[in-house]
């Protein structure tokens, strides 16, 4: 640095102090994002999560790429003289082929399809039929929480799987039934939280000046108390997708889930059980496929769960000045 | 056989025909055996391949790796351990009258003794055919319809103390068939379809109330050896059974376990009730049963090797593990056999990807691959009756425009490819009684011509095709036959709509009927089951054709309800034929006539993998019970 430099600079006026920043509003949505920008696990589940969805929307193309679609069998020519799969990389065969030569990477993507259509919609319909039960019965009390709350206990006790094979034989199975019996074991997990959460809020001091102010039962319980019960809610819901697709997964590899042929990676893996170890590539594919999505949505459910704690926030403050270095 | 003990006992052939065979290659895969192969195989050698679907030539000289399965060479050692290791019990308590699985047909023959039996042969022809047993050959009266059995000497029961087998517990045993208590089980049809004044006994027995007490039944049972015509005990050593018409196959009939021989304590206690003592007049008698847990057989003291010609003693025990789970359990028994903790396989198959590495780059010596002639397993049957579709399925022309859809090969390759697998257009396989090939719906390599199908269909008046309604069992590979069929039909522009049915109730709830309007509920409209005939050889015609497709076994094992009075006639004048050469060509006219009505599709005709530890000599394939002969086994010290 040469002296007329370092003069300059000394002769320079003083920059004024900063002023200080106003404290930005940010509503809780724009907090939990900004928290959950900082979550590198957040945002590798949701790379993942998108892939998936991706990979469902592209299923079509990828059949047609592939010329293989998910419920042509090709066993003369997708497998080898004695029956066996065809292992990945054998021509047109990208993660090679099931015990009736049908096209792995295909049908992966077909039952990436029935996993998030099931995880997503069971869980839409636990959550909605959930918080309805759950804020009734812990809004209103007395014999109707009993009643509910009871229903709900029962539910949860209730072995999932006897009840799905009575339902199945009765009215076979298929992909709105898989979901309706996802949905009924479902809707009481969240129920329960709703209902405990209500039965706090409705002592609240804004409930009962809503209701001084003439509000309705229903105006209190959807507008006023729902609000407080969301983030609970939207934890709770992030979890359960992986729940109801793991719960797909296994009504369909016990052949109680999505019907054959439709492609799941449930009734994938109850096919590959049949045809051995040496075939890794039938059972290892959907089960990585299973295990990702799942694991996604669990760690998502986890981050989001944290970024709706205001007792997290010393973590993510913490992580916010660590990013700048 | 009569409708009343087809309601009865019809189902009781299920169990053969649906569960065990069906269970052993259900997952059966590769294998390469004597079919003139690759170099790296181990095939026929001597004089010329053998085909092992039709097996006239199937023995050491001809198949290269079977002298070293058998592994018979040096002298038998006394003593050891046979460990048999399995997932399934027994179906009927160990009751020689009852049990009707090829399983317990392998143990039975370790404790029970017949008239009549077949040796132990590596030779598939010696291995079917009948020798003496606990009688000698019959005297049969020039008019076919008398046979004397006389009774060998040295046949004594294990009961305390020892005690002479008679005639009188033959006839015994063969009566002990008609006890309602014993329904659904057993086969009693065919001995009243046979012996001169069974049929009407046995329907009387049949229907009296299954819960009166032993005395009730063994008072009727005891009338009955006095008042059936046909079988007459004039003394202790002599039985003759007087038949209603010749049957070339009667011996065969009395070769089944059905047919052996009932001490008179089986009289004093309820058939099947856990606890029965199950007496025995073989090389081995049971000691310990725990119900779905093991089975444990001793040596017999009270039996004798100069008494028997046909079995040997020569390990101490037999121990049948019967409790693997599940759907690991062939893994696991595979495992223990290679290892050398178990010996052999009670129910499970050798897994595809073992016996894949079992045969290359040599076949290990521990692998067979036999035959089972007459076996059509699984096969596509049409509810005939069924409304669905406008009656459609009662239209010959649909069915012979189905015959069409169906890729047989990619069939096989379900079951194990080509080399366990041989494509089948016929009811009669190869090997089995009145087999002659032929094929009334040829496509090109046997793998289907959907064009076809689709012509032919619209010719029959549904050009835009029908939609079908499939049972198949839930387990297995019949998921995945199913899915085939599915994809096949739908090229030929037929819709297969499947539910699946747990294998236990496949054939009881699930597409058998007890009424004979049952089927035109038309809750299913086609299905796959498979058939194994309870006997091989020269005279298994009536274990065949008529079992899945003549009108007497509707309701029954003939599934879809067929009947056509032209194959009813085939069928009786086979039955009664002189010879066995006259019955050969009847049942092969019936075959004709049944592929013509087209009321079935076939699918295939299997060999059996099979596998033993390497401390197993004298490995023996028995035909009969699809597995190895327990008694003929000595173990290396």
């Amino acid at each position: 640095m040469s002296l007329s430099t370092v003069d300059a600079a000394a002769t320079a006026v003083p920059p004024e102090e900063p002023a200080v920043k106003g404290i930005e509003g940010r509503t809780p949505l724009q907090l939990v994002v900004q928290r959950l920008r900082t979550d590198r696990v957040a945002i590798i589940s949701v790379v993942v999560i998108v892939l998936i969805i991706a990979l469902a929307i592209g299923a079509p193309l990828i059949a047609a790429i592939t010329g293989h679609g998910p419920t042509d069998t090709n066993v003369d020519n997708g497998t080898d003289a004695n029956g066996q799969p065809l292992p990945p990389g054998s021509a047109g065969y990208l993660l090679g082929t099931d015990n009736l030569g049908r096209d792995i990477l295909v049908r992966i993507a077909y039952g990436a399809r029935v996993s998030l259509i099931v995880g997503v919609v069971a869980t839409a319909i636990a959550t909605i039929v959930g918080v309805v039960v759950g804020l009734f019965a812990g809004y209103y009390g007395g014999w109707l929480d009993s009643i509910l709350a009871r229903i709900m206990d029962v539910v949860l006790s209730f072995p999932y799987v006897l009840f799905a094979i009575v339902l199945v034989s009765v009215f076979g199975s298929s992909l709105p039934l898989t979901i309706l019996v996802i949905a009924f074991f479902s809707f009481a997990a969240i129920g329960r939280i709703v209902r405990g959460q209500a039965l706090s809020q409705r002592e609240k001091e804004y409930v009962e000046a809503a209701h001084s102010l003439g509000a309705g039962n229903m105006r209190i319980m959807f507008v006023d108390i729902l609000p407080n019960l969301v983030a609970p809610v939207i934890v709770l819901a992030t979890l359960l997708i992986p729940t109801a697709i793991i719960f797909e997964a296994t009504l369909s590899f016990l052949g109680l889930g999505i019907a054959l042929p439709t492609p799941s990676w449930g009734n994938m893996l109850s096919d590959a059980e049949g045809v051995g170890f040496q075939a890794w590539w039938f059972y290892i594919f959907p089960m990585i496929f299973l295990l990702l999505t799942t694991l996604a949505f669990n760690l998502l459910g986890d981050a989001v769960r944290d970024a709706l704690d205001p007792r997290t926030e010393r973590i993510f403050a913490a992580r916010r000045k660590k990013k700048p270095a | 056989m009569t409708l009343g003990s087809v309601l009865a006992r019809g189902m009781g052939r299920s169990p053969r025909g649906l569960t065990k065979r069906i269970g052993f290659v259900g997952v059966a895969a590769v294998a390469v055996v004597a079919c003139g192969s690759t170099s790296s195989s181990p095939t026929a050698s001597g004089s010329g391949p053998a085909d092992l679907f039709n097996p006239t030539n199937f023995n050491t000289s001809t198949v290269s790796w079977l002298s070293a399965n058998q592994n018979a060479s040096g002298t038998p050692v006394m003593g050891g351990t046979l460990k048999i290791e399995g997932s399934t019990d027994l179906s009927a308590a160990a009751d020689p009258q009852a049990e009707y699985e090829t399983i317990a047909f392998g143990l039975e023959r370790t404790y029970t003794r017949q008239l009549v039996s077949y040796a132990a042969s590596s030779d598939f022809n010696k291995a079917v055919t009948l020798v003496p047993d606990a009688a000698a050959m019959p005297n049969v009266s020039s008019d076919s319809l008398t046979y004397t059995f006389k009774l060998n000497s040295g046949l004594m029961w294990n009961t305390v103390p020892p005690r002479p087998v008679t005639s009188e517990d033959f006839a015994r045993g063969i009566l002990r068939n008609c006890d309602p208590t014993l329904a659904p089980n057993g086969n009693p049809a065919y001995y009243s379809s046979t012996i001169a004044g069974f049929k009407a006994w046995c329907t009387a027995f049949e229907g009296q109330d299954p819960s009166e007490s032993p005395a009730a039944r063994a008072a009727t049972i005891n009338a009955g050896m006095t008042s059936v015509s046909g079988i007459k005990t004039p003394d202790a050593n002599t039985i003759v059974f007087t038949l209603t018409q010749p049957a070339t196959d009667f011996t065969s009939i009395l070769a089944l376990p059905f047919a052996s021989a009932a001490p008179v304590e089986y009289l004093k206690y309820t058939p099947l009730a856990p606890g029965n003592t199950i007496y025995s007049d073989g090389p081995y008698a049971i000691t310990t049963y725990n119900v779905g847990h093991e089975i444990v057989l001793t040596r017999n003291a009270a039996w004798t090797p100069a008494s028997d010609t046909i079995r040997h003693q020569y390990v101490n025990e037999i121990d049948v593990k019967l409790d693997l789970a599940g759907s690991a359990a062939a893994t696991e028994v595979q495992q223990d056999m290679a290892a050398g903790t178990a010996d052999l396989s009670w129910n499970t198959d050798v897994p595809p990807a073992d016996v894949q590495g079992l045969e290359t780059p040599s076949w290990n010596a521990g692998l067979g691959t036999f035959p089972a002639p007459g076996t059509t397993n699984p096969y596509l049957v049409f509810n005939v009756q069924s409304p669905n579709n406008s009656g459609a399925l009662g239209n010959v022309k649909v069915r012979q425009a189905l015959e069409y859809a169906v890729d047989k090969v990619a069939l096989g390759k379900i079951y194990g490819g080509a080399s366990l697998n041989q494509p089948l257009n016929q009811v009669i396989g190869p090997g089995a009684e009145g087999y002659v090939q032929f094929n009334d719906y040829p496509t090109k390599n046997n793998q289907g011509d959907p064009g076809k199908c689709k012509s032919l269909l619209a010719a029959a008046g549904f050009p835009n095709g029908i939609t079908l309604k499939d049972y198949y069992r839930n387990s297995g590979n019949h998921p995945a036959v199913f899915q085939e069929i599915q994809s096949d039909f739908q090229k030929c522009g037929v819709t297969v709509v499947g539910t699946p049915i747990a294998t236990g109730y496949y054939g009881s709830s699930g597409i058998g009927v007890t009424s004979p309007d049952g089927l035109k509920a038309g809750h299913w409209d086609i299905t796959e089951p498979g058939w194994v005939p309870d006997w091989f050889g020269p005279t298994n015609g009536r274990a065949t054709l008529p079992d899945i497709f003549g009108a007497a076994n509707f309701p029954g094992s003939n599934w879809g309800g067929f009947n056509d009075p032209a194959v009813e006639a085939l069928i009786t004048q086979a039955e009664s034929a002189t010879s066995i050469s006259a019955a050969a060509s009847l049942w092969h006219q019936a075959d004709q006539q049944v592929m013509k009505d087209a009321p079935f599709v076939p699918f295939q005709t299997q060999l059996t993998p099979l596998f033993h530890s390497t401390k197993v000599h004298n490995a023996i394939y028995q035909p009969f019970s699809e597995g190895y002969d327990y008694t003929q086994i000595w173990l290396s010290s």
